[in-house]
């Protein structure tokens, strides 16, 4: 579905990306993990359009090359940032209309309001709280939200960045749960983490970014027990890699 | 098929699954392994450089030497800590290659022979029975391990006499026999001297490995047994067995790709040959995580074919095994340089530099090193006790170092 060959990307002058090569299969759940800085955002936001990149990018078989963030959300592409960024003044209805802006003019009010009924059925508070403003919700709400307000684009690949941050671990492990059920509707999954065991858990494969380049991948149950994985990125026994040579 | 989502993967999009595992494995290489950072730096190349898989061509091979020189951990990719299996080889010089497993390589090596096995018509439901030398120690764990894996029952490997054998091989029912092509055919002779039907054996098949299965050999062994053959090719410092396996079409031996990325080149220029051409098989690991190897020359002359199987697989395949591109010979499947008979007679002679010729002869099946030696003035005894003490020694110094059967004869000089 999506295949990235040889990206490159930039924040500024700095080289944040280089050389990753990866691909997402229909269907899947695949997880990015790396340390911060490893450049796992950065690659989120380049698929996006949103920093300055080289490399072969193709979504469906389509080139995103040279596509604005808009017109590549209308290829059935959409990011969940991280920190969320709802817009907090505004109550949870509006800001899951807003996910929809693209599609008003095409489409019925009636499919419109099939999806919102969908992200209510994945996340029922959501529906509960419809008038309440968005910024004085907990953590947890706001980042279902947040994937709420991706949905309603209908994207085919949803993109998420750091869904953990800040959030009680018990709130991790419920909204990972919900990208399950999410996939077994059809959406394929990018997720970018820094809590790698949850991650690890929840996906089918995984790639790890180190420094800007991917230096591992394969199943995520393997990798979860990678031992090199285990001591950089599960918080274990970590220590210079020469040692004992 | 095992995996037939990789098994008989698009083409395009198995070499973007090569192409990213090569990348994350030159990087882990770069990073990880002062060699390989060496190798690049040498050429004034980038990781960035590698941008296609026949960018690859533009790093220098690995060879046997270089493992050599790197002895004992020196190409490890991981802190020993997190190695849990430590394997060698003979090699060419009196230093091992040694090669390391991390937990990860470890399963997929037991995938790669679930595969191989699968390819080969085994199930579950199937007996298997092990005859390998004990000289063959990495076939023989490899491919028990890799039956028991998948679920078969397993009669391993023993140090029975070959009626012994045949008598497990009749009441135990075993179904599937896996051996060497000159064991195969050693224990047709065997059969037909305590006449054995095939028919009292309940043998369905035969996985043939560690060398070359030479058509009439095959049609030999089919015949005997009244079996269906299948082979694997493999070399210890690449994962062994695993690395390519027949199918029911027969039409070569699949590589598997997804994991070793091949290459075959012109031995003299180190080239790359034109697609179909023979040359030296070249071998890139792709998914190894404890020891990458990148461009390691297999000392194996043979061809690459790309068009997909009549069994539906798209694995590119191995052709006929034609020999090798260095001296490396092979006495009933186990890989031998001169230079180590050389060395080891040299030793049971006390020192003295020996003149000799050795060719592989076949008895009964079975494969034996004939090695003549000249018998030079005042380098040991005229005496014929003496002589044939020496020679003894001789032959169980090979038998002990190398695990070959061996058959010294002395030639005096000038006498023709």
């Amino acid at each position: 579905m999506l295949k990235i060959r040889n990206l490159s990307a930039y924040y500024g002058s700095v080289r944040a990306l280089s050389g990753v090569t990866m691909h997402i299969r229909e269907g899947e759940i695949v997880t990015l993990i790396g340390a911060n800085g490893a450049g796992k955002t950065t690659l989120l936001n380049a698929v996006c359009g949103l920093v300055r990149k080289d490399g072969d990018l193709e979504f469906s078989g389509r080139s995103l090359q040279g596509l604005a963030p808009e017109e590549i959300v209308g290829l059935g592409l959409s990011q969940v940032p991280e920190g969320r960024q709802l817009f907090a003044p505004m109550t949870v209805a509006e800001n899951l209309e807003l996910g929809a802006y693209r599609r008003y003019r095409k489409e019925s009010k009636a499919a419109i309001n099939a999806d919102l009924e969908r992200v209510f059925q994945l996340f029922p508070r959501l529906q509960d709280r419809l008038a309440q403003q968005a910024g004085t919700m907990s953590g947890g709400e706001q980042q279902m939200l947040a994937i709420g307000r991706a949905l309603m684009a209908r994207p085919r690949l949803l993109l998420l960045d750091e869904p953990s941050l800040g959030l009680a671990p018990i709130v991790v492990e419920d909204i990972l749960a919900r990208l399950s059920q999410l996939r077994q509707e059809g959406v394929t999954i990018l997720l970018v983490e820094q809590n790698a065991r949850a991650a690890l858990k929840v996906a089918d494969r995984a790639y790890v970014l180190e420094t800007g380049r991917i230096i591992l991948s394969g199943p995520a149950a393997d990798l979860l027990q990678d031992r090199q994985v285990t001591r950089a990125y599960l918080g274990r026994d970590y220590k210079e890699f020469t040692e004992g040579r | 098929m095992r995996q037939p989502e990789i098994e008989a993967m698009d083409r395009g999009e198995m070499e973007l699954l090569q192409l990213e595992r090569l990348q994350s494995t030159l990087t882990r290489a770069y990073r990880q392994v002062k060699f390989y950072r060496r190798q690049f730096d040498r050429l004034g190349l980038n990781l960035d450089d590698i941008r296609s898989l026949n960018d690859l061509a533009r790093l220098p091979c690995t060879t046997r030497g270089d493992l050599s020189e790197n002895y004992p951990y020196g190409l490890f990719a991981v802190p020993l800590r997190d190695i849990v299996r430590i394997l060698s080889s003979p090699g060419t010089t009196e230093k091992p290659l040694v090669v390391g497993y991390a937990v990860p390589d470890v399963k997929l090596w037991l995938e790669l022979l679930a595969r191989l096995y699968v390819a080969a018509g085994v199930t579950r439901e199937d007996i298997l029975q092990i005859i390998l030398p004990p000289g063959l120690a990495n076939w023989r764990r490899d491919l028990q391990a890799g039956a028991e894996y998948l679920g078969s029952s397993v009669i391993p490997p023993a140090t029975l006499n070959f009626a012994k054998e045949l008598m497990v091989m009749r009441d135990y029912k075993t179904s599937v026999l896996v051996t060497t092509p000159p064991l195969a055919r050693h224990l047709l002779t065997v059969m037909t001297r305590m006449d054995l039907d095939p028919a009292a054996l309940s043998l369905k098949s035969a996985l043939l490995v560690a060398s070359p299965l030479a058509a009439e050999a095959r049609r030999e062994i089919e015949a005997g047994f009244q079996v269906k053959c299948a082979t694997a090719y493999g070399i210890t410092e690449v994962m062994g067995p695993g690395l390519a396996f027949s199918c029911g079409a027969d039409g070569g031996l699949h590589f598997s790709e997804d994991h070793f990325y091949p290459e075959i080149i012109d031995p003299e220029t180190g080239n790359p040959v034109p697609p179909g051409a023979p040359g030296e098989l070249v071998i890139t690991t792709l998914s190894t995580v404890a020891f990458p190897l990148v461009r390691f020359r297999s000392g194996d002359r043979t061809s690459l074919l790309q068009e997909p199987c009549a069994c539906g697989r798209t694995l590119a395949r191995l052709g006929e095994i034609a020999g090798r591109t260095d001296p490396i010979f092979s006495v009933g499947g186990i890989k031998v340089h001169p230079d180590q008979v050389g060395a080891l007679i040299r030793e049971a002679l006390g020192g003295h530099p020996p003149k000799f010729s050795h060719r592989v002869v076949s008895e009964e099946g079975l494969e034996i090193l004939d090695i003549e030696l000249t018998v030079e003035e005042g380098f040991f005894s005229d005496e014929i006790k003496a002589l044939e003490c020496l020679c003894r020694q001789a032959r169980r110094h090979l038998a002990d170092h190398l695990g070959i059967n061996a058959r010294i004869t002395l030639k005096e000089l000038g006498l023709e």
